[in-house]
């Protein structure tokens, strides 16, 4: 764990994490992952979402997958990089 | 790889690296006079292996725009055609597509390379069917023409009455419409559904037309293959620069005396091209790349290498080889306006961040060009352009996005005036880069 | 308490209980399952507050359905156990093989298999993608009539007027919300939602003509195809309903 100089900790890149993507066709702006995941989706003006790029954290994953079952129409993915 | 030597009987010498390769003459080559011009393509060297090394040290990139490296596709291609032969279901085969729809308004080098050479083209279909395991094969020709898919339709009869392709070519009609050249749009009209793009997994490579894994390349990109099959990837090489190897087909529009499609050796500097064509009035920039690429100021760009890598690292993108040239007389917010929107109306409208933010990005240029905008105009098309960067299925928002904020700072200068004292005269002239008119789908 | 044989007796007093059991889990799921018909509405139309936010409307909706089923499961249950009329397992997931109340039991089989279904294909929802799910989840408009209709036709509680008021109650709820959602999935095709509104309209109009003359009416017990024989020598408990 490294800290960052803002004095949060960082863990090092796993290759494990996975990424939240959405399939922006699919997706109807419904915003249910920015309700359910503020931290990490946050809203354009026109209520679609913009994904904080980089892994999701550890912490946050649990949430993550709940978001995905809670997206109505299956846009929002966990995707594992290839590991 | 092997070269093919000087000219022996019944075999044309390669053509030297100064020379014209693709388009030799104004006319179009009949097969009689395409096999004497080239050659008959070599059945020996068509084994997988073998053509597909040879692309792939070649270097050849695609040509349609994207750049990818040609062989590395083929290989992904022949790949999942082997990985489907080992899961018992290669019985149908892979797919190729001849991407010659040209849906971007400023280019012509497709629709002429087609009309010029058709022969070449699906010499390089014939070539990659055999070396992907291709059972099915579609030269996708655009423009809505019916004198071009007849003419393409009698180039494939007159090659099947003389038996020379395993497998036969469909001539398709592209729809009108800017995305449906695209490849997944391009995929997905020939699976029956609409022509507009699609999210990205599953790969074409993988799995496109008919389920089957699919080889979509540009028609001039078939066309050096059929080249590469015959001559050699050394001989490709001879022309261009070693990161930008051998030659590609330009459209030169704009301010130019001779306007046209020409073909040149990549890394030629910008100024060669240009003079080539004749430049008679005064130039202020050069859009290269396409309707959604990017401006270059002039005469600044005049030594900028005609080439993948040379326009990249310039901060633009050669794309299928569009160089427009904006003269002085214009005004470039007001060709950039009118562009963007094109861009706009042209969105499948399958995603809501291109749906709803190209219009509102060609309104604040309109604004700009052709209104009396606030000094706030500025960071409101800097945060559309930042809000539909990579959000939609495609690249036509990144596109929009990535021309509008070129435009931005190649005429800043205009734009410091137009937000000063309103649209200059010039905005009020006639357009000089050919935009469609609306209702194209 | 008569002075019938022991097994008999016993059988006509335990199944009191088990009786006013089914008829509550019956009303419960009933209420439950337009809830959750009515929230699933709500989410349609993407009613949406600072106070209210979607994932508690799709989150309420799930879990009323899976309790809507819970009670479903013990209302049948406690049909299966009630022994005053016999109604074995099977007939409350096979239709219209009942000998009580064919039609009416039966549509509660319907009701009841359209209910797994949607929750199941619900819970996979993930692994069978969204057109499947969709193309099933549709069938909610005819599960939750039919429940409603079953209710009407086999309760023996029909005629009681808070049942009634009830009913009615759920029936103008599930009515609104289907009208609000047919107007916003056509906002340019008035005709189409006009002509969605009066076949509400209509539907409602024969369900209310059908009550009057079926459970409202006389003998509807007798009509419904009720079995009366009790047991030889055991009177009849005082029910109700005719």
């Amino acid at each position: 764990m490294r800290t960052d100089p803002d004095g949060g900790t960082r863990h090092q890149p796993q290759a494990q994490e996975p990424e939240l993507r959405v399939n922006p066709i699919a997706c109807d702006a419904r915003g249910l992952c920015i309700e359910l995941l503020p931290e990490l989706i946050s809203a354009d003006p026109w209520g679609y979402p913009i994904i904080r790029p980089g892994p999701v954290p550890l912490q946050l994953q649990q949430l993550a997958r709940r978001a995905v079952a809670a997206c109505p129409t299956l846009a929002l993915m966990l995707i594992s990089p290839p590991g | 790889m092997h070269g093919y030597g000087p000219a022996s009987a019944g075999r044309p010498a390669a053509p030297e690296p100064g020379e014209l390769r693709l388009i030799v003459r104004d006319q179009p080559l009949s097969l009689a006079e395409h096999i004497d011009q080239y050659g008959p393509l070599p059945a020996a060297r068509l084994g997988p292996k073998a053509l597909i090394e040879d692309v792939e040290s070649s270097g050849l990139t695609g040509r349609g725009g994207g750049a990818f490296p040609a062989g590395r596709k083929m290989r992904a291609v022949a790949e999942a055609g082997t990985r489907d032969t080992a899961k018992g279901s290669a019985a149908k085969g892979s797919v190729i597509v001849a991407n010659g729809s040209e849906s971007e308004p400023a280019s012509s080098k497709d629709s002429v390379l087609l009309s010029r050479a058709p022969h070449l083209v699906l010499d390089g279909i014939a070539a990659c069917a055999s070396a992907v395991g291709a059972t099915r094969a579609y030269l996708c020709a655009g423009h809505g023409d019916p004198a071009q898919v007849h003419f393409l339709t009698e180039a494939v009869a007159e090659r099947s009455r003389a038996a020379l392709d395993k497998v036969r070519v469909e001539v398709v009609t592209v729809a009108r419409g800017y995305l449906s050249g695209q490849e997944n749009a391009l995929i997905s009209a020939l699976n029956g559904n609409a022509p507009l793009p699609t999210f990205v997994p599953p790969r074409p490579a993988e799995r496109g037309a008919h389920r089957r894994p699919t080889l979509v390349l540009n028609v001039e990109t078939l066309a050096h293959i059929a080249l590469i099959a015959r001559f050699g990837s050394h001989w490709f090489a001879a022309a261009g620069t070693p990161g930008a190897p051998g030659s590609a087909l330009v459209t030169v529009t704009g301010a130019v005396e001779r306007p046209g499609v020409r073909e040149i050796p990549l890394g030629s500097a910008l100024s060669d091209v240009l003079q080539h064509c004749g430049v008679s009035q005064p130039a202020q920039a050069v859009l290269t790349g396409g309707y959604f690429g990017t401006w270059l100021p002039l005469p600044a760009a005049l030594a900028v290498p005609v080439s993948h890598e040379g326009m990249r690292a310039a901060g633009a993108a050669l794309g299928p080889g569009v160089l427009a040239v904006l003269p002085e007389a214009a005004c470039g917010l007001a060709e950039t306006a009118r562009i963007a929107s094109f861009l706009a109306a042209e969105s499948a409208g399958q995603c809501g961040p291109c749906r709803n933010g190209l219009p509102a990005l060609a309104d604040a240029l309109n604004w700009i060009a052709f209104g009396r905008p606030g000094p706030d105009i500025i960071g409101r098309v800097q945060q559309l352009a930042d809000l539909v960067t990579g959000r939609g299925a495609c690249h036509l928002p990144d596109g929009a996005a990535g021309l509008v904020r070129s435009a931005l700072s190649v005429f800043a200068a205009d734009l410091q005036a137009h937000l000063r004292a309103g649209p200059c005269a010039r905005a009020g002239g006639p357009p000089v880069l050919p935009v469609p008119a609306r209702g194209s789908r | 308490m008569t002075s019938g044989g022991g097994i008999g007796a016993i059988v006509i007093t335990s199944s009191t209980p088990l009786w006013y059991a089914t008829r509550a889990t019956g009303l419960v799921a009933m209420v439950l399952l337009t809830a959750s018909m009515a929230l699933g509405l709500l989410s349609s139309v993407r009613f949406q507050r600072p106070a209210w936010p979607g994932f508690v409307t799709l989150g309420l909706h799930r879990n009323l359905s899976l309790l809507a089923l819970g009670f479903t499961a013990v209302h049948v249950l406690t049909t299966v156990l009630d022994g005053f009329v016999s109604i074995p397992l099977q007939d409350a997931f096979i239709p219209f093989i009942s000998s009580y109340r064919p039609i009416w039991v039966g549509l509660g089989a319907i009701a009841l298999d359209l209910m797994l279904a949607l929750i199941i294909t619900s819970l996979l929802r993930t692994r069978i993608g969204l057109r499947g799910w969709r193309a099933v989840h549709w069938t909610a408009y005819l599960c939750w009539p039919v429940a409603v209709l079953h209710g009407l036709g086999t309760g023996t509680d029909t005629p009681v007027r808070w049942v009634l008021v009830l009913t009615g109650c759920c029936v103008l709820a599930v009515t609104a919300l289907t009208i609000w959602r047919l107007a916003l999935a056509w906002p340019d095709r008035p005709v189409a939602s006009t002509a969605g509104v009066v076949l509400i309209a209509l539907t409602l109009i024969a369900g209310g003509a059908w009550l009057r003359a079926g459970p409202l009416g006389p003998h509807w017990s007798a009509r419904s195809g009720t079995r009366t024989t009790p047991p030889a020598g055991v009177a009849r408990p005082h029910r109700t309903s005719p």
